[in-house]
């Protein structure tokens, strides 16, 4: 085994509530850190949802000939910024309905397909060019009414259900990055008062290290794998009970959003989704680490 | 010339530590630096591990200038020089064995020849039954005598030993005393600050003097007339060894040059 390892090691084997403590504080932060990765994925996905499903109905006048909608039909389909172009017949609008309201029969009893307009259901490519799309669709001649699916609940405009859904998830990552960030910080200041405390207690070995021709790579090196060591096992820890945690509440989230794809589908594409996080999170553990112990050692060789 | 001071001063402050001292220390050589509390014994040995720095002065360690030396190579002069504290500077959380070990490790000796080496050592400090205890098992001759094996594993050209004895009892004393004798006997060359003047009082050895940070008596360098006497016997000893062997090669050489004649020779009368 290494020799600076070993000496790490040595050191956590004397210490072990100091490197309990490392360890733990680690293992929270990488464990929100996971929680919260997820969850920005996961809104993410929200979003791109409720942007590119057909969220824009033109509702048609009753009056019209098949030709007029095929015309109009076409005219949508070429413009760049109009996609998934359906039409809804009449008959297809009364089936939708009686799926809708299947819990109540009395409902659809009452109704026949003539009272239902025939429609014809568009998304936009980009959300900016909703208000722009809806606006010159509703002076066609044959449309009567144009009206949007997304509804957060009193929104007037389709731009309002979006920026609502924006301002939704811009709070969950501004939140959610603010408060990884206070953990960051406070596992670096931990990771750097718990080195800083072993390099105190290991001053005499450094200064006789010193004296008998320790060259600097020998002093620092245990110090630096000793804060890895918290590192690697905090962000390994901390991502394994998010993982399971996930595994854990996926069926749930699932069922709970849906057709929303909030979560990749699948074990393997869920779990390689986790293993990428698990790599990032190593990245940013280490330079935790680094950073942390090299600023330790800087600091105490400034007060010898 | 192991170790040279020329005109070597040092000042903290308004103190004097040291003022144009000079003196040269030869290969071999086991020397007492004596005086008082503060005459300046302990600056000198700092001053050749470079902790500091002379104000004025020059000190050539192997005729090498140790100001020309970068702070980079400063653990490479220390791991040519073993040092032997007062107050012993072992490790408490490690054994005797480990507290070796640790110079093995600083010098980067292979872990292979580690248990050898620190065995061969303990065995010369009287330590060999002691090896998996800890200081804190240990008394104050012994934790001495730990302190020294980690000074000798590395094989050291020199070897600086601060007040070694300041805090142990007479007996103990000369124990210590007579391992740094047997050290000095196979040949490595010993710096020795003490004020112990039961100690120096009846060596043979050279003695160099402080008071006030000046040198007040200098008994002159004494690599010993029957360490010289061994030194030229075994120097007489070698170059005789030389010759021989040179004669033998030669007679080997002009053997393979007569043989193929001598077949030569053969084969004609054969023929």
């Amino acid at each position: 085994m290494n020799i600076y390892l070993k000496t790490a090691l040595g050191y956590i084997k004397r210490s072990p509530f100091q490197a309990l403590s490392a360890t733990f504080v680690l293992t929270l932060t990488f464990f929100v850190t996971t929680v919260l990765a997820v969850l920005v994925y996961s809104s993410g996905n929200i979003l791109k949802y409720f942007e590119t499903r057909p969220q824009i109905i033109a509702f048609l006048k009753d009056e019209i000939t098949p030709e007029q909608i095929s015309a109009l039909q076409n005219k949508l389909t070429s413009d760049e910024k109009i996609k998934d172009v359906r039409y809804v017949s009449k008959e297809e609008a009364l089936s939708i309905y009686k799926t809708a309201t299947e819990d109540n029969p009395l409902l659809s009893e009452l109704v026949s397909p003539t009272i239902f307009p025939a429609s014809l259901e568009f998304s936009v490519t980009n959300l900016n060019f909703a208000q722009g799309v809806i606006d010159e669709v509703r002076k066609e001649g044959i449309v009567s009414q144009v009206g949007f699916t997304a509804s957060l609940g009193g929104e007037k405009t389709l731009q309002d259900v979006v920026t609502r859904l924006k301002n939704i998830i811009f709070y969950v990552r501004v939140g959610g990055i603010s408060f990884v960030g206070i953990l960051g910080i406070s596992s670096f200041l931990t990771l750097l008062v718990i080195i800083s405390m072993r390099i105190n207690s290991r001053k005499t070995e450094v200064e006789i290290l010193d004296l008998i021709g320790a060259t600097p790579k020998f002093i620092k090196s245990p110090i630096i794998y000793e804060a890895l060591i918290y590192s690697f096992l905090g962000v390994f820890l901390g991502w394994l009970f998010a993982y399971i945690l996930w595994l854990y509440l996926t069926p749930n989230i699932l069922s709970y959003f849906g057709e929303i794809p909030i979560l990749p589908k699948g074990i393997l594409n869920l779990s390689i989704m986790f293993v990428i996080i698990l790599g990032s999170e190593l990245i940013i553990g280490s330079l935790l680490a680094l950073s942390g112990s090299l600023l330790a050692v800087s600091r105490a060789r400034k007060t010898r | 010339m192991m170790l040279s001071f020329k005109s070597v001063s040092k000042v903290f402050g308004d103190i004097k530590a040291l003022e144009g001292i000079s003196f040269d220390i030869k290969d071999g050589e086991f020397v007492f630096v004596t005086g008082p509390s503060g005459s300046g014994k302990t600056t000198i040995l700092k001053l050749i591990l470079k902790e500091y720095i002379p104000d004025s002065g020059e000190i050539l360690f192997k005729g090498k200038k140790l100001s020309e030396i970068l702070s980079k190579e400063l653990p490479y002069l220390r791991q040519k020089i073993g040092v032997v504290f007062q107050d012993m500077k072992v490790l408490p959380e490690r054994t005797v064995r480990e507290n070796v070990e640790v110079g093995l490790a600083v010098v980067g000796v292979y872990e292979d020849e580690w248990n050898d080496r620190v065995n061969q050592v303990l065995k010369l400090v009287g330590l060999e039954k002691r090896s998996e205890q800890f200081p804190s098992q240990l008394s104050g001759g012994e934790l001495q005598r730990v302190s020294l094996a980690r000074a000798l594993v590395v094989d050291p050209i020199l070897i600086l030993a601060d007040e070694p004895t300041g805090n142990l009892d007479w007996e103990t004393t000369q124990g210590i005393m007579k391992i740094f004798e047997k050290i000095n006997e196979n040949g490595k060359t010993i710096i020795m600050a003490t004020h112990h003047k039961t100690i120096y009082e009846d060596s043979s050895k050279r003695r160099i003097e402080l008071k006030d940070g000046k040198i007040v008596k200098d008994t002159g360098s004494k690599v010993s007339s029957k360490k010289k006497e061994e030194k030229e016997m075994s120097e007489v000893k070698e170059s005789e060894e030389k010759e021989e062997k040179e004669e033998e090669s030669n007679i080997k050489q002009k053997e393979k040059e007569e043989k193929p004649e001598k077949k030569i020779k053969v084969r004609v009368e054969e023929v």
